[in-house]
């Protein structure tokens, strides 16, 4: 699993990473550090009902100027530009955000025009700010997404029923507040969903064209903290060490998707989610061991190392088939979740296979997935998986 | 005879090569759309203000290409923008677009599934610009 001379790479994760039970409580702390005066929350109007959110809002304290709490899954442009009107009125220069992969990415869609001004739809394009956003302190509240560290933001343009990404590494939050705490009231499905989306991250960073040293060993880790505390967690929710180290597993995981990209995984999965309102993580967990399978002949080592992580003995074996026994052990992984296996559990149609082929061929993830892909190459997957 | 990048004289060859090349019309056909490219100010390397060109692109074909102001180039669907030696990278092929946009050398303006869908075009464009012999500013 090497490289070779014409490797060169930048890695960034300037997000400063504070870990441990209790820590969303320093959150006044971390925004006094960033030199914010004015902070706002935002978070989903489920959360804001919630002690966790009333933890964080009590340890702000003076510095508490408002809540933001339309956030709904799948977060869309007009939600961000009602965010960024609410901060512009109460004069916000530091955003906390509260909640999983939505919510943070709500933040980090506020944070562009409250700094640059306009609206959001302005700054559709790749890293197109002219200098950092407003502060912002992620505190996840899913194990799965690990937004709080990484370049990109996926709101959808709900008229045209498809997800922008606004990408700049102005936008990576400044803190990541990993509180164990915040994750325990997560129910067991949304726990298994969020942490196969984690898990997609880790082993698309590595099969990407991408692929650096740096990603790949905070990947292999990722792999290897979710197929050990998955279970745990499953079994009881209320483990904080499992918690805890699915927190770490989707930070890192989400560390190295964001400077290696992901693949045909997603380009599928962002569109299956689009079109027809599959949850992100279900969508990648059902499509990952296909996109493995398919790719397997451009990268076998990788998938050898993968399936390594995953705890596979692949002593004696080739690397196509040590990577056919990594796609083998994310599904036994998710069939003990409970997570659903096939596209036409969820809701997707197969006569709408061929227009999902076809609008992944324009997700920015397709670009970095190590075989080429066109329409009908998509399709042959999707049919695999449906 | 090598032609100064960036100048008019480089810009009227570009389009002659985008024209020439089949497998960019092969590949642009669906595209539609007018795209600026923008070289940022250089004084050090004699590039004075930013070198802005705007290439009117329609189905595989570009039908006008020309120097404009930075007034005028904000104003396309779709603008590139980059250093000197970032493009230059690109236009030599030493550097691929969807790794410079990632690492933010280059900055991209509009709709992003709108180029990815069309990314085999914008590489062909790019074996076009290579094409040209080409005196750079900073050689």
């Amino acid at each position: 699993m090497g490289y070779d001379r014409s490797l060169s790479f930048i890695f960034r994760c300037p997000t400063k990473i504070v870990f441990g039970e209790g820590v969303a409580g320093d959150v006044g702390n971390e925004v006094d550090e960033l030199g914010g005066k004015r902070a706002m929350i935002i978070t989903d109007k489920h959360l804001v009902e919630t002690d966790l959110y009333r933890q964080v809002e009590k340890a702000l304290g003076r510095r508490y100027v408002g809540t933001f709490s339309a956030v709904e899954p799948d977060t869309g442009v007009h939600i961000v530009n009602e965010g960024t009107d609410t901060a512009r009125k109460l004069n916000v220069d530091c955003l906390v955000s509260i909640g999983g992969g939505s919510v943070i990415d709500t933040a980090k869609g506020i944070a562009i025009p409250l700094k640059e001004g306009g609206r959001l739809e302005d700054y559709d394009g790749f890293q197109l700010l002219t200098e950092p956003a407003v502060p912002h302190i992620a505190i996840p509240t899913t194990a799965g997404t690990g937004s709080e560290v990484t370049f990109a933001a996926i709101i959808k343009d709900h008229q045209e029923k498809r997800k922008l990404v606004f990408a700049n590494t102005y936008i990576i939050p400044n803190v990541a507040l990993l509180d164990p705490l915040m994750t325990v009231g997560m129910p067991p499905h949304l726990t298994a969903s969020t942490a196969m989306d984690a898990m997609s991250h880790a082993v698309e960073s590595m099969h990407t064209s991408e692929r650096i040293p740096i990603s790949d060993a905070f990947a292999l880790h990722a792999i290897h903290l979710i197929v050990n505390y998955l279970p745990g967690v499953m079994e009881d929710g209320n483990d904080l060490l499992a918690r805890g180290q699915m927190l770490i597993a989707a930070c890192i995981a989400g560390a190295a998707m964001s400077n290696t990209h992901v693949g045909l995984v997603h380009a599928l999965a962002h569109s299956v989610g689009g079109r027809f309102g599959v949850p992100h993580g279900i969508a990648n967990s059902i499509l990952l061991p296909h996109g493995i399978l398919y790719n397997l002949d451009a990268c076998p080592e990788i998938y050898a190392a993968i399936a390594r992580a995953l705890g596979v003995d692949i002593r004696g074996m080739s690397d196509e088939d040590a990577g056919k026994k990594a796609a083998d052990a994310i599904w036994e992984l998710t069939k003990k979740a409970g997570l659903p296996q096939k596209l036409s559990e969820v809701g997707v149609p197969e006569n709408g296979l061929e227009e999902i082929a076809d609008l992944a061929i324009s997700d920015g993830a397709i670009v970095y997935n190590p075989k080429p892909m066109d329409p009908e190459e998509n399709l042959k997957v999707l049919k695999q998986a449906w | 005879m090598a032609y100064k990048f960036p100048s008019e004289e480089w810009i009227a060859e570009f389009g002659k090569a985008i024209n020439a090349n089949e497998e960019y019309k092969r590949t642009a056909a669906t595209w539609e759309g007018d795209v600026v490219l923008i070289f940022k100010a250089e004084p050090a390397i004699g590039l004075d203000e930013d070198f802005c060109v705007w290439a009117d692109l329609w189905h595989g074909e570009c039908r006008e290409i020309k120097k404009v102001t930075l007034e005028e180039a904000q104003k396309a669907p779709f603008v590139i923008m980059g250093s000197y030696a970032n493009i230059k990278q690109v236009f030599q092929g030493k550097l691929g677009p969807a790794k410079a946009t990632t690492q933010g050398k280059i900055k991209v303006k509009g709709n992003l599934p709108t180029l990815v869908r069309h990314l085999k075009a914008i590489e062909a464009m790019i074996k076009c610009a290579a094409s040209i012999p080409t005196k750079f500013l900073d050689e």
